[in-house]
């Protein structure tokens, strides 16, 4: 536009000259020397708009919500000046080169829950559950870092219980052909919720039993993995990280027995990694608002650690899962199996004590939800889920008189509903029923952010 | 009035196209893809006036965001077959631009994903996915759980596509239906 007034200015200027034909050279002289001034002047003129301008724009683009193109309000000329079609073009094309947002992301996810046992009141509990960072670094086009640092249970230090981890740490690279690359301490891609576990993601205070128990999240190992997504909806993943150490098995606690994995993954603090394991994940979202999926992970766990009675040990996870979304439905299910093999010798060691390593654990759980009630950005989704776990579903043969017990096919009945405030804060409040421990019954209430 | 400067937009879009590995699309394949039959295209960017915001703002059920939008026109010679509207919004951390094509009633044509950097939901880009919007307008079945299903683990960047696209279909019907 005010290239046009110049060029407009300009064409005026010597439009009038005809008019001084009959003027003495000297007049034309002088004339053509005002007409540069002018110039000159419209020259200055114009810089002081642009500048004033760039920094309207720069005030709008701040307001904005996103980035906006800024080069578009220059643009807005362009349907009644063809002529500056070509340049405006140009800044318009070119736009989203300089609108990659900022670099550095920072991020951050928090719940704090409140517990009730229906039979044992004494036992309530409030406790910031979880308080974690992250932070995203895009260093170019194809290269970015992620990074997720986590405090559990508020206070962590010698006499306390909380912890402080680095949940993830992973430098990712993306090739032309769309395919992933990622190397460090990244998620596992199992079930439905370990690759998605903000508070906001999932319903209910505490995350389910089946995908806490069974597939320990919040599951990282360090390592390698490589992904790609098809345009038939295909995600594949697959990988070759850490794994678990059998040598952490603690016979003499009921940990083994709350989550077997949990008790022994390695998460990568100076992980033991003479015996890696491998993982693959497929899942298939080609149609809006379902995804089918599973996944695989496998690897010795014995970690040739000296004088270790299951150096052949070998860990098997495997799950399936399905998710459908029709309108202001969500229906899920998972179904997730583990196997232990070669822990014979082991257990024998562990005789007399209560938790020997299983053999096999399962879980399986259905859940329904329902966005019942929506204004403005306020929604209510009461849902309902059934799971079916057990940690200790089968033992590896042992001497007559030494065996112990199966675990128990616990049954867990959740209702309660989420209240969405926005897309970044849930309010949840909901009772758990126990088939088996009935002891576990408890109201659970708990406010959780994400953004 | 001459309706191409194809040239110049082929120019101005490879340029940037070297910097971009996770661009699926230019803005000049965009056009293409979207209106094959076009002989070309003429930017008739626009720049939104108070009124048309406000319009915008209660069609859309969102805030209008920005003055000025990024709209081509497409041709095929003098004939008019709609518009192409480009625009980014956040997924969960990163930028997604996206081009959405708008028939000259101010249905939606088609939409197309051009950068996509999340480390999640990169079926948005699945024809599956976009087909829902095909045909449909600002009045209705533009949100999420209403006419658009979401992609699980992927919420945060299907709603905000989603969002933007019923934002451009309320402009379209505000500024640019014939």
């Amino acid at each position: 536009m005010k290239k046009n007034i110049l060029a407009q200015a300009v064409a005026l200027a010597l439009m009038a000259s005809p008019l001084a034909a009959s003027a003495s050279e000297a007049e034309l002289l002088k004339r053509l020397d005002k007409l540069a001034a002018e110039v000159e002047q419209l020259k200055a003129e114009l810089a002081a708009t642009k500048k004033k301008t760039d920094t309207v724009e720069k005030r709008q683009d701040a307001l904005a919500a996103a980035p906006v193109a800024p080069a578009a309000v220059v643009a807005a000329s362009a349907g009644t000046a063809p002529a500056v079609t070509a340049p405006v073009s140009t800044a318009a094309a070119a736009s989203p080169a300089t609108m990659l947002g900022p670099n550095t992301v920072l991020s951050s996810y928090g719940e704090v829950n409140y517990t009730r046992p229906r039979h044992d009141s004494s036992k309530s509990q409030a406790d910031v559950a979880r308080a974690v960072i992250g932070i995203t670094h895009r260093f170019d086009e194809k290269t970015k870092m992620v990074a997720e640092f986590e405090w559990e249970h508020a206070v962590t230090s010698a006499s306390d219980k909380g912890e402080t981890e680095v949940e993830q740490l992973y430098v990712e690279r993306e090739f032309n052909n769309g395919l992933r690359a990622k190397g460090g301490l990244f998620l596992i891609p199992a079930g439905l919720l370990n690759t998605n576990h903000e508070p906001t993601a999932y319903y209910g205070v505490y995350r389910n039993f089946v995908e806490t128990a069974i597939i320990p999240s919040t599951w990282r190992e360090a390592g390698l993995g490589l992904s790609q997504t098809l345009d038939n909806g295909i995600t594949w993943d697959t990988g070759l990280t850490t794994g678990f150490d059998l040598s952490k098995w603690d016979a003499t606690t009921t940990d083994g027995r709350t989550s077997p994995l949990g008790s022994i993954h390695q998460e990568g603090q100076m992980a033991k990694s003479h015996d890696l394991s491998v993982f693959g994940a497929l899942n298939w979202r080609g149609v809006p608002g379902l995804l089918l999926g599973g996944s695989v992970f496998t690897g010795k766990i014995g970690q040739k650690t000296p004088d270790f009675a299951a150096q052949d040990a070998r860990l098997t996870l495997w799950d399936l899962h399905a998710r459908y979304t029709p309108g202001k439905w969500d229906l899920s299910a998972v179904y997730a199996r583990g196997t232990i093999s070669n822990t014979e010798a082991l257990n024998q060691t562990f005789a007399g004590n209560p938790t020997p390593v299983p053999s096999s654990f399962y879980g399986w759980y259905t859940q329904a939800a329902y966005q019942l009630w929506k204004n403005s950005d306020y929604t209510l989704t009461p849902f309902l889920r059934y799971e079916r776990f057990n940690t200790a579903n089968s033992y590896a043969a042992m001497p007559a008189g030494l065996a112990v017990a199966t675990g128990p096919n616990e049954g867990v009945w959740t209702v309660g509903t989420n209240f969405n405030v926005g897309e970044g804060v849930v309010l949840k409040a909901d009772y758990q029923k126990f088939k088996v421990d009935t002891a576990r019954d408890r109201f659970n209430l708990g406010l959780g952010y994400a953004f | 009035m001459k309706p191409i400067n194809v040239t110049a937009l082929a120019l101005a879009a490879s340029a940037s196209s070297s910097a971009f590995a996770t661009q699926y699309l230019t803005v000049e394949q965009a056009q293409q893809v979207m209106f094959p039959d076009a002989t070309g295209f003429r930017d008739v960017s626009l720049q939104l006036t108070g009124e048309q915001m406000k319009q915008v703002e209660k069609l859309a059920g969102l805030p209008a965001r920005s003055v000025a939008w990024r709209v081509f026109a497409a041709y095929k010679g003098d004939a008019q077959l709609g518009y192409v509207v480009l625009d980014d919004v956040i997924g969960k951390f990163e930028l997604i631009s996206y081009a959405v094509a708008v028939n000259p009633d101010a249905s939606i044509k088609q939409i197309e994903i051009l950068t996509y950097r999340e480390s999640h939901g990169f079926e948005i880009k699945s024809p599956a996915w976009r087909k829902q919007f095909v045909g449909k307008t600002a009045a209705a079945g533009l949100s999420i759980g209403d006419g658009i299903a979401s992609i699980s683990g992927a919420t945060l960047s299907c709603t905000h596509v989603t969002d933007g696209v019923r934002r451009i279909a309320a402009i379209a019907q505000v500024a640019l239906k014939k």
